[in-house]
């Protein structure tokens, strides 16, 4: 009987074990399209980032950038916690962890959905084409990020997890920090150099 | 998992420091090249935190599940 327990508990683990890998290798092909669209940016506007018209300053608003980027490392932060609550059996923080990562990731969302409205682009410019572009695809996958979060924070508060069963909550979460990783990137590309 | 907690938060602080230096340099950088190594620097940092800290990279040669 114990053999055959240890035996499902070892075959549990491969699974996992091969889950991540599969996760990781996903992590690896969506690296190349977002390195693909760093490499774009620097090619089509070197080292620089173009002033309004009138010299009234950059085209994008400092101060949103890094007020998102702040919130985005804050999300990582509390889905961290998340994980670490429900792989240890603390349902409940794992639970509020998981919502407040999705609330950041709307206001980051958000954020970019100003900056959008607000960034002071001429038409045919093309840093316009390069940020509307890193940008769109970037919020597209926090977006997916936080419709799988609050899927997972669905069966979560279900019980659907504990400390034996978290995978997908793992899952999901690193997915999460890659798309932070991603904006690690982006935000000086697009805002700072 | 007070520890591990604990480990997470003062990585987030390190990330934000490193977020708030990196634009704080950038700022007051002029020379076009030296902001742009500097800042190429600050993310690979940052995203190696986050690579190994956050994302259990080290876990993807193991089967062990806790931290």
């Amino acid at each position: 009987m114990a053999v055959a327990a240890q035996a499902m508990h070892h075959k549990a683990l491969d699974r996992t074990a091969i889950n991540r890998l599969g996760l990781w290798l996903f992590f690896f092909s969506e690296s190349v399209i977002f390195a693909l669209l760093l490499s774009a940016r620097f090619f089509l506007q070197k080292l620089n980032i173009p002033e309004e018209e009138n010299g009234g300053g950059q085209v994008v608003d400092q101060i949103l950038g890094l007020g998102i980027t702040s919130i985005l490392l804050l999300s990582s932060a509390t889905a961290f916690t998340a994980e670490t609550a429900i792989e240890h059996g603390k349902k409940s923080l794992g639970h509020w962890m998981i919502l407040a990562t999705i609330v950041l990731g709307l206001i980051f969302a958000g954020g970019v959905a100003y900056e959008w409205k607000t960034a002071q682009f001429q038409r045919g410019e093309v840093f316009g084409t390069v940020f509307f572009t890193m940008t769109g695809v970037h919020a597209a996958h926090v977006m997916s990020g936080v419709a799988m979060l609050g899927l997972v924070w669905f069966r979560a508060v279900r019980g659907k997890y504990d400390a034996n069963n978290h995978w997908p909550v793992s899952g999901v979460v690193m997915y999460w920090h890659f798309v932070d990783v991603v904006w690690v990137f982006f935000y000086p590309a697009l805002y700072l150099v | 998992m007070n520890r591990a907690i604990q480990l997470g938060m003062i990585i987030a602080v390190i990330l934000a420091v490193l977020t708030i230096v990196e634009y704080i340099y950038a700022v007051n950088v002029d020379d076009v090249q030296v902001r742009f190594f500097g800042l190429t620097a600050a993310a690979l940092a940052k995203a190696a935190l986050i690579v190994w800290y956050f994302m259990h990279f080290r876990r993807v040669f193991h089967l062990e599940e806790a931290h």
